[in-house]
């Protein structure tokens, strides 16, 4: 019981950045390094919080099975601060001088299209459990970086369906935040509504950060519309929200969007304003599977809280770099790129796998609702309808 | 002529009506900046950090069962001696100094980087809202209105008023402008100096955080809110002439104003360039500030 008590405390210490550089030293097997560059402040720092958290009770429970390959696995933080810029300086630092194996925690779209360039220059892989533009593995693809959540356009494509199932006369109009992927997800999803006949009204692009959104109301106003589509996130969502409840706007429109938008982080915040709100997203704390219950309750145990996507995604990453290192054998970047494309894993929201062609992750996705302030799982769409073509052309 | 009319009542009207509650918030963190520019000649980086401390100490006292509205009274008054003790303890000492401007400036950048990183240690990044006190909307003119907006209007005005009585109207005010105008003299007259000058930080920072409770319930409280309005009010202390009352409260309106009418015409993401250009343009035709006609230069 103390050995093991022991064996705990050691994996605890290394898992803290702090102790880190004291305590690696002391390890026998050399830990292989996996830098979570992730928003520590600012807009989104509640998201990354929950990339902490999954990753964290991932990497503690690996650990504590004697880690991958038989080596403990150490975490190293750096905050994002969901700047582009910032990010790159920090992606550098962490292959460079720290000596990373793996990165992941990118949050913004911009992010992690610049980081994926260091992980290139750096060979060096990466991946993201957050970012929505689908500009990561479309069009600005690279052969270094792995997308494992549901991205913006596997969303549109569930909810423009949703909207028009429901309401085919609606009067769409769409809000996003100002940089990459605001613009990706608002000209995804406005493409999927108009192919499938949905009238849009119009469409505005606040910046990220944004504190009051009453400047917009009037073109909102003007354009009549029934539905909204939104792809705000964090704190922005909040003020959006509870701001078209005060000016009486809420209640008159049908607001559904990324799922970003609202999340376990800001829905408190929300409150009733939240209600009705219907997103496409691929994991659901309620999702009924054994495996799921048991992440949710251990996740629960550790944080006091319960998962979201962001957690989800983030502690499945972990399992399948763990599962694709013990597959080649090595950390070693151009055999372990060979042995993830196409490779398939188990996670709390079942099994995914990465698409060879464009290393997005391939996984169900669901419609979900705001009811009494918790996301209820409405349809289940299977992972090959929603992914769509692949359209990355550089490998 | 009726869809003139339809657009003046349904569109413009209201974004102007949203420029002004807008333009109220901004006055009410810009008024304690250019209050402690003015007159201490420090400039405050740590001023948005102390709107920040008066919405989280609002919603640290909500969950001990404070209302609203008792909240709106005692959040100033437990800043203020804050405000009053950080004077003390650390602007005073770098105040006396030649690098007078630039150590203010060092300390309180590193004051807020401080402040914001306890507000996430002690509360946690996740966002928090209040209850809004004053739900639903009132129809003024043919223009909806959020009650709570107007509420806001009516308090900023009595503060920016009340305040203006105060500096300018009180016995106590005469002795804060005097002090900043000439220390020696007014030391010499028997005003105990040092305790004017963080008294008159104490109030400024009070009036932030009062800020900070008073917009809590629209804008929400994370730790890095304090960014939010803090680099409109600089600039609208600096368009409205450094350290002038009038200039601050003018010019917090009228960029408000500005921002609100020009993003129906424009893409959103103008307006801050928008603001800057036109905050560039006033530095170089009259640096002294638009509205710096009466104020100390």
């Amino acid at each position: 019981m103390t050995g093991k008590l022991k064996k705990v405390g050691a994996v605890l210490s290394v898992l803290l950045p702090m102790a880190a550089a004291g305590q690696a030293a002391a390890q026998s097997n050399n830990p292989i390094t996996i830098g979570v560059l992730t928003p520590l402040s600012g807009t989104y720092a509640p998201i990354g919080q929950q990339v902490k958290w999954g990753t964290e009770l991932a990497v503690k429970e690996i650990n504590a099975a004697g880690g991958i390959l038989g080596r403990p696995i150490r975490l190293l933080y750096e905050d994002e601060e969901a700047n582009p810029s910032v990010a790159t300086r920090k992606a550098e630092k962490l292959f460079q001088s720290d000596k990373v194996d793996f990165l992941t925690g990118v949050v913004n779209s911009g992010a992690t299209i610049a980081v994926g360039q260091v992980a290139e220059r750096n060979d060096r892989l990466m991946a993201t459990t957050v970012s929505l533009s689908d500009a990561i593995t479309g069009a600005r693809c690279s052969p270094n970086v792995f997308r494992v959540n549901a991205p913006g356009g596997m969303q549109a494509l569930g909810l423009a369906a949703w909207i028009k199932q429901n309401n085919p006369k609606a009067r769409v109009f769409a809000i996003g935040p100002d940089y990459e992927m605001g613009r990706n997800t608002v000209d995804g999803f406005v493409k999927q509504a108009k192919e499938l006949g949905l009238s849009v009204v119009g469409q505005v692009f606040a910046p990220l950060g944004e504190k009051d959104y009453t400047p917009y109301f009037g073109q909102i106003r003007q354009a009549r519309p029934d539905v909204l589509y939104t792809s705000t996130a964090g704190n922005d969502t909040v003020r959006l929200f509870t701001q078209l409840q005060e000016y009486g706007l809420r209640e008159r429109l049908t607001i559904v969007g990324a799922s970003v938008a609202v999340t376990a982080q800001n829905i408190g915040a929300i409150g009733a304003a939240a209600e009705g709100f219907v997103t496409v997203a691929g994991y659901s704390p309620d999702i009924d599977t054994p495996e799921n219950k048991k992440f949710v309750a251990d996740f629960r145990k550790a944080y006091n809280a319960d998962p979201d996507l962001y957690g989800a995604d983030s502690y499945g990453l972990i399992y399948l770099y763990k599962a694709a290192v013990e597959k080649a054998g090595t950390t070693e970047t151009a055999k372990l790129r060979k042995t993830l494309e196409g490779f398939t894993w188990q996670t709390p929201q079942g099994p995914k796998s990465v698409r060879a062609g464009d290393h997005q992750a391939v996984m169900t996705v669901y419609v979900l609702e705001v009811r009494n302030g918790r996301f209820t799982i409405k349809e289940k769409i299977d992972g090959q309808t929603a992914i769509g073509p692949d359209t990355c052309e550089r490998f | 002529m009726t869809e003139a009319i339809e657009y003046l009542q349904f569109v413009l009207a209201p974004q102007m009506l949203n420029g002004l509650t807008i333009g109220v918030a901004v006055v009410l963190v810009a008024l304690g900046l250019s209050i402690i520019f003015g007159l201490l000649d420090v400039v405050n980086m740590a001023h948005g950090e102390f709107y920040a401390l008066g919405a989280f100490i609002s919603m640290s006292l909500y969950s001990l069962g404070v209302s609203f509205w008792l909240a709106l009274v005692l959040v100033p008054l437990i800043v203020m001696p804050i405000g009053f003790l950080i004077e003390r303890g650390l602007i005073q000492r770098v105040y006396q100094q030649d690098q007078r401007h630039v150590l203010t400036l060092l300390l309180t950048v590193g004051l807020s980087i401080i402040m914001e990183d306890a507000f996430d240690l002690i509360y946690g990044p996740n966002t928090m809202r209040p209850e809004n006190p004053l739900p639903g909307s009132t129809e003024l003119l043919g223009v909806i209105v959020p009650n709570y907006r107007l509420f806001l209007l009516a308090v900023g005005v009595a503060t920016i008023v009340a305040t203006w009585l105060l500096i300018y109207r009180t016995r106590l005010g005469a002795m804060i402008r005097a002090a900043a105008f000439d220390k020696h003299m007014t030391a010499s007259l028997g005003v105990p100096v040092l305790r004017v000058y963080a008294g008159t930080f104490a109030f400024g920072v009070a009036l932030a955080g009062f800020a900070g409770v008073l917009l809590a319930p629209i804008y929400s409280v994370f730790p890095t809110m304090g960014h939010d309005f803090v680099l409109l009010a600089f600039t609208a202390v600096i368009v409205g002439g450094i350290g002038s009352f009038y200039g601050a409260v003018l010019a917090g309106l009228l960029l408000a104003q500005i921002q609100a009418i020009s993003s129906l015409y424009i893409s959103p993401h103008w307006s801050d360039p928008l603001l800057f250009a036109i905050m560039v343009a006033v530095l170089v035709v009259r640096p002294q500030g638009l509205f710096n006609w009466m104020g100390r230069s």
